[in-house]
């Protein structure tokens, strides 16, 4: 009724296509705010039995969605509470049939378990993946999902093996194989995403951060096998020392030696997170529009060990603060590089028209959550 | 703007409609364009963009549910949206509309603090009291109703993967093992609980002396042991220590406890856990309190039993200090009572002089 609804508009937008533009992501939640939608809705959900969980789940995706903005429009999540329960029991019955039977014949599911793990997750996977994308909109557009069956099992079990096969040499191929299925069959209305990371930047920080960690972790026992103490307490044949001894033992030069160890360590682990997310988000074009990450090792570590630290000491009061830190963190060093014409997107064929809320009804279309 | 709008149209019926400024969406492209909407009196929602006005009832329309401050989002039966940061305006108009939506007393809830403050302590009240009184009576409720085949089941496998991986066949002579079985069956038979007790040897190996009781009643007891043993009432006091096990049906109180927990855990951390995985250790930290709860409550079976048998308790102690002091157990154990599947054997009994003081490892 309204097709040249979108023809008049077109005129409005930005005339220039060729300038180049920025467009970061922001996050207008906070973190107080969250902490009373977290803790009012966990009193429901116990007070339920569970129940409310899946209402709860919605409303926090729908707060997190609904502040992530970019280009001054917000996201949406349009999960809905029922099929959220409905994959939720189905896990929780599947649950309650492992427990009785890993009690009744712990061999048998052992076995059970472990062919689940392999030829299951693959499958919920690509499920949970199709659930996630086509639940999220923005702009009334949704997003949605193409990967198979096929592509879950070749990137997570296939090239897994691979991995192992190879004694570890072609486990950066797999790290990238599993994100580029996640992202390369993503979709934003009609427009499929095409992940560009090469396989070489896998390579890169993969092997960067495996061989700084191994020269930190084998240099710090190495140097403290060889300090003064330690070599006076270890020798053949000598008792097994007390904790009392070791920590003597160390001394001021060894304690210095360990902490700078583990600064290094958190380091190089904030380096392989950081390039592992600007390698997945960084790397993810859409039609003329680009995706740019830029997360740096030593903020984002900072964030994640005092989230911990603070999570640890406000005996989890603190989580909601620390979700909103690091995803404010993560989303505003996220941009998309925009030709300016966003209008370009449009619905994929036999969407967008009943927008309203009719949701998908095949069964199988619940979400678990992962 | 809303005075603007009052004077143009101050001559119809919508008086009381105030124009919400917004984004309008049709869903077939990202375009979109700044349009304002109202709630018209006329039971109608009137979006009015700077391409095209669109009128359609109220009852089609579905206004997304207020979370926080999130964008409102107005669903028009055509696919489009009407997109609107101006939560006030839009709770201001339905309530005008004496529309209420479901979900506005959680919006109620979630934004005040005294209701976040009040919630966390109402959590704090209901967790402990479900670890402390509801999971057990839960657990025992549920044993109560579940026959005694139950426990035979439980477990079936256990010996035959115990038998693979650590145990040896008994070393012990049959006569001796014979003896033992004599004395367990005298124990076992006035009991008649539905179990089918069986007292069974096995060389311990790496397990070292021990006992245990599998569900279904069959009794296991290591060469070990029973070396360690200086008479048969020691004996006699662990096998009616691991009778209690199977008589208060642990294994399967045990099985019911760890679907509480995991279900209180999951309730609690199924958000949390995946930023922090240090509060996943939680619910091992309860099934050890719950599992020492149960060793006392099989001590206090054992001594009771030896006591109207007319057994000295004292034999009970004397083998439980002798295994620990063969296990090298430490005896500040108490200051990481939380982790352990075990009460401290200074809890559980009164150790001879000469086993008081283990000898150091060496």
């Amino acid at each position: 009724m309204n097709e040249n609804l979108s023809e008049g508009v077109s005129p409005l937008l930005p005339s220039d296509q060729h300038a180049r533009v920025m467009l970061p992501f922001e996050f207008r939640g906070s973190g107080g705010e969250y902490f009373r939608i977290w803790i009012v809705n966990l009193l429901l959900t116990i007070v339920t039995l569970g129940i409310y969980s899946a209402w709860a789940k919605v409303r926090r995706l729908r707060y997190f969605h609904g502040n992530t903005y970019v280009d001054g429009q917000s996201f949406d999540y349009h999960g809905q509470p029922l099929a959220i329960l409905k994959g939720r029991l189905i896990v929780v019955a599947a649950y309650v049939v492992f427990l009785v039977t890993s009690q009744l014949y712990p061999l048998f599911a052992g076995l059970v378990a472990i062919v689940i793990a392999i030829f299951g997750v693959p499958w919920i996977i690509m499920r949970s993946r199709k659930f996630q994308l086509r639940m999220t909109s923005w702009r009334n557009l949704r997003f949605n999902f193409h990967g198979t069956y096929g592509g879950a099992m070749g990137a997570f079990v296939g090239w897994y093996m691979l991995a192992m096969i190879s004694l570890g040499i072609l486990f950066p191929v797999w790290v990238r194989k599993r994100v580029e299925y996640s992202l390369d069959n993503a979709a934003y209305g009609s427009q499929k995403f095409t992940f560009l990371t090469r396989t070489g930047t896998y390579y890169r920080f993969c092997l960067l951060s495996g061989f700084l960690g191994m020269a930190v972790y084998f240099g710090i026992i190495f140097t403290i096998f060889r300090l003064p103490g330690v070599k006076d307490l270890i020798y053949p044949g000598a008792p097994p020392p007390t904790g009392t001894e070791i920590l003597l033992a160390f001394g001021m030069q060894g304690w210095l030696l360990i902490a700078g160890g583990i600064v290094a360590l958190l380091g190089i682990l904030g380096y392989y997170q950081a390039s592992f997310a600007n390698a997945a988000f960084g790397g993810v074009q859409a039609g003329s529009q680009y995706l740019r990450s830029n997360l740096r090792a030593w903020p984002l570590i900072g964030i994640y060990v005092t989230n911990l630290l603070a999570i640890i000491f406000t005996l989890g009061l603190f989580y909601p603060w620390a979700k909103v830190r690091q995803l404010r963190y993560q989303l505003e060093n996220t941009a998309i590089d925009s030709d300016g014409n966003l209008a370009a997107f449009t619905a994929s064929a036999g969407e967008g028209i009943d927008a309203v809320g009719e949701e998908i009804g095949d069964f199988f279309d619940v979400d678990f959550g992962i | 703007m809303r005075s603007a709008r009052k004077s143009a149209t101050s001559s119809t019926s919508i008086s009381e409609s105030s124009l919400i400024p917004g984004r309008y969406f049709d869903g077939r492209s990202a375009a979109g364009v700044d349009a304002s909407l109202d709630f018209g009196a006329d039971g109608k929602v009137h979006v009015h963009g700077s391409v095209i006005p669109l009128a359609f009832p109220l009852s089609e329309v579905k206004v997304s549910e207020r979370i926080g401050n999130i964008t409102r989002r107005i669903s028009l039966p055509n696919g489009g949206v009407f997109e609107t940061p101006d939560n006030d305006a839009v709770d201001q108009a339905l309530h005008t509309l004496g529309l209420q939506q479901g979900s506005s007393l959680v919006h109620w809830l979630e934004s005040r603090w005294q209701i976040a403050v009040g919630s966390l302590a109402a959590i704090a009240l209901i967790s402990v009291a479900f670890i402390h009184w509801g999971v057990p009576a839960i657990a025992n409720w549920g044993a109560e109703v579940m026959p005694a085949k139950v426990d035979s089941a439980i477990g079936s496998g256990t010996l035959d993967v115990l038998d693979n991986v650590a145990f040896r066949p008994s070393d012990l002579e049959e006569a001796r093992q014979q003896e033992l079985r004599g004395r367990f069956i005298t124990m076992a038979n006035p009991l008649d609980d539905g179990h089918e007790y069986q007292l069974e040897f096995r060389h311990g190996g790496f397990i070292g002396p021990n006992a245990f009781a599998l569900p279904s009643g069959i009794i296991v007891m290591t060469d070990e042991l029973v070396e360690l043993s200086k008479n048969d009432d020691e004996l006699v006091a662990v096998l009616a220590h691991e009778i209690g096990h199977v008589r208060g049906r642990h294994a399967l109180r045990h099985m019911l406890q760890a679907a509480g927990v995991s279900s209180l855990a999951f309730a609690l951390l199924g958000d949390v856990s995946s930023i922090s995985g240090v509060l996943a250790a939680a619910p091992a930290l309860l099934q050890a309190k719950y599992s020492r709860d149960f060793e006392r409550e099989a001590d206090g079976f054992a001594k009771q039993w030896l006591r109207e048998n007319g057994v000295a308790e004292s034999s009970f102690d004397a083998i439980l200090c002798r295994i620990s002091g063969s296990h090298g157990e430490e005896r500040d154990e108490e200051h990481f009572d939380y982790f352990a599947s075990h009460p401290s054997t200074t809890e559980r009994a009164q150790c001879p002089k000469e086993e008081e003081q283990p000898e150091p490892e060496g």
